[in-house]
């Protein structure tokens, strides 16, 4: 299939999620529970928030409570593990390294999903996303789907179609596939299955007689900003192949906050990345206590571009947090783990951090136990610093204090090795 | 309960990884001879890992392999990234259990090597109907 030259380099995005996250990053490292249905348990193993495919066969809907689970676990050979977020999280952060290494422009929209910047021919588009994919699958040990197409939008659902149907083998390029049968898989699936179509928004777009994905992607743009917002006018453009969701530097999920961004000029002194992860750990500190939330795990990253293949470096690391915590310095602190392993001289293209484990801050009082004169003093400076760079009032002495949320001695029965990050827990191998 | 503080990862642990191998020491006042070939510490992660993505640290479990050097309780590096081939130590899928044997890639068939005569071979009849879960590098015996 030959295209015209001019589409030869017309950018395009490629998103790329790792299947059933938690539950593959387990088998990753027990591989008894290839084939098991597996679920992964919230925070103080409450419900499901990862199902395998096996356990979605079963029935098991997501948020599942595990009290309603455990009674026929054995009966079905349900496996049920406690959140391992120390594990997920480097998985986590090597999978975007060896992501990085197809992209300079890598967006980290997830703990488990990512966006990058792609050019080429369809063909080559398809070889490099089957590149990816293999790569991921063979190195880091999870595998992955690849949506390929010019905006988020539609490469969000491209990657859907590629899990969902098998003769994908895993990597959809939307514009490779037949207009007829894109036309057809959008007219199939309803509005809500689309990216940034909330539920309460379905029931006025279906009072418009849009109710497929097809629907909305000829409604006229102006109309549905003037009767929506402009965020869904964008949810049009870009399911009419027009970008208009930029990069993102900054996103809260489910369980995790990501900070992450490309420079416009390369970092080369672990003294510059340091500065960048203090901005990051004052940011997701200042973010964490809007949301009233606190921290166990954070992870620290930084990349060079692919472009300079004779330099490469993908440091991270990943760093239990003494307590759950919202405190800017021990964010930061926690952040310069990442430092040792910055080559001075490298051209680092990106850096971020990606704090997990998240839970609601509770309400004890700060334990003095934990402060010490030292700390308070870099708080000072961490302060001047954010005030200067995000003016008055973006961070107050309030967060300061180390808080030990209700849950500190929280409930993980089913909690596997960190097989990753403790030296005392690394997975054991067979000699027999 | 401790306080940990710091970074706990593996591959962060420079200063678990790293040995001193500093000048003698000398007076004060008197600049080592030594000072200007003063490089840095031997960084075992820069020596042993060459991808630190697909590397991972995993601990043998039995005396299976003692005669290639690999006792029960020793620590090996794999990486995940290299092609299996004739020879290598490898880490395969047995029966969902991560198993190391030694790798023999033969015209008459693949087979799964102990180096123990104690254990038997495991013959495979092809390289894809085995799972390998990565590559042994480097095994970090206890001596």
């Amino acid at each position: 299939m030959s295209k015209p030259a001019l589409m030869r380099h017309i950018p395009q995005i490629a998103h790329v999620d790792v299947n059933c996250f938690y539950a593959s990053a387990e088998r990753a490292f027990n591989p008894s529970l290839e084939g098991r249905p597996v679920v992964v348990l919230s925070n103080n193993d409450g419900c499901a928030v990862t199902r395998s495919p096996e356990a979605k066969a079963l029935g098991i809907p997501m948020g599942e409570p595990w009290f309603k689970l455990a009674p026929r676990a054995k009966e079905w050979g349900l496996v049920a593990l406690s959140s391992n977020y120390e594990l997920y999280g480097d998985i986590s952060a090597r999978v975007m390294e060896l992501l990085g290494r197809y992209s300079a422009w890598l967006e980290v929209y997830s703990i488990d999903e990512a966006f990058l910047g792609v050019k080429g021919t369809p063909a080559e588009l398809l070889t490099l996303g089957r590149a990816m994919k293999n790569a991921v699958r063979r190195n880091v040990g999870v595998p992955v789907c690849v949506g390929i197409a010019a905006t988020k939008t539609l490469a969000k659902l491209a990657n859907k179609w590629a899990k969902n149907n098998p003769a994908f083998a895993g990597v959809c390029h939307w514009d490779s596939i037949p207009a007829a049968n894109r036309e057809s898989l959008m007219s199939r699936l309803s509005v809500i299955e689309i990216w940034g179509v909330a539920t309460r928004l379905t029931k006025r777009l279906n009072v418009m007689g849009i109710f497929s994905i097809l629907d909305l992607s000829r409604a006229d743009p102006v109309m549905i900003r003037d009767r929506f917002s402009v965020v869904m006018m964008r949810t049009v453009l870009e399911l009419q192949g027009t970008p208009c969701i930029p990069m993102e530097e900054e996103r809260i999920g489910r369980d995790q906050l990501i900070f992450s961004r490309s420079f416009a000029t390369p970092i080369t002194t672990a003294a510059g990345i340091r500065q960048v992860m203090s901005v990051y750990g004052q940011q997701a500190s200042a973010r964490l206590a809007k949301h009233g939330l606190q921290a166990k795990v954070l992870t620290a990253f930084a990349g060079t571009s692919h472009f300079n293949p004779n330099d490469t470096s993908y440091p991270s690391a990943c760093v239990p947090l003494p307590m759950p915590t919202a405190d800017p310095v021990i964010l930061t602190k926690a952040s310069h783990a990442l430092l040792p392993l910055i080559n001075e001289g490298v051209r680092y293209a990106r850096a971020g951090i990606m704090v997990t484990d998240l839970r609601p801050t509770g309400n004890q009082a700060p334990l003095a136990l934990f402060e010490n004169p030292h700390e308070e003093r870099r708080v000072g400076t961490l302060l001047e610093d954010v005030t200067r760079r995000y003016g008055q009032g973006s961070i107050g002495l309030g967060h300061a204090g180390i808080r030990g949320g209700p849950d500190w001695t929280m409930k993980r029965d089913m909690l596997s090795p960190r097989y990753t990050t403790h030296w005392d827990e690394l997975p054991l191998v067979k000699a027999a | 309960m401790g306080v940990i503080v710091g970074p706990r990862v593996i591959d962060a642990g420079v200063s678990l990884l790293s040995v001193l191998i500093s000048p003698v020491p000398v007076a004060a006042g008197y600049p080592s001879p030594a000072q200007d070939y003063f490089d840095g510490r031997i960084d075992l992660n820069e020596h042993l890992i060459k991808d630190i993505t697909s590397t991972y640290v995993v601990r043998v479990s039995g005396d299976s392999m003692e005669r290639a050097g690999i006792s029960d309780g020793d620590e090996l590096i794999v990486n995940r990234a290299l092609e299996p081939k004739d020879g290598c130590v490898v880490i395969a899928v047995l029966d969902g259990e991560l198993t190391i044997k030694r790798l023999r890639i033969t015209p008459a068939g693949v087979v799964l090597q102990a180096e123990n005569p104690a254990y038997p071979d495991i013959r495979v009849p092809a390289l894809s109907d085995l799972v390998i879960w990565g590559v042994a590098t480097r095994c970090l015996h206890h001596v």
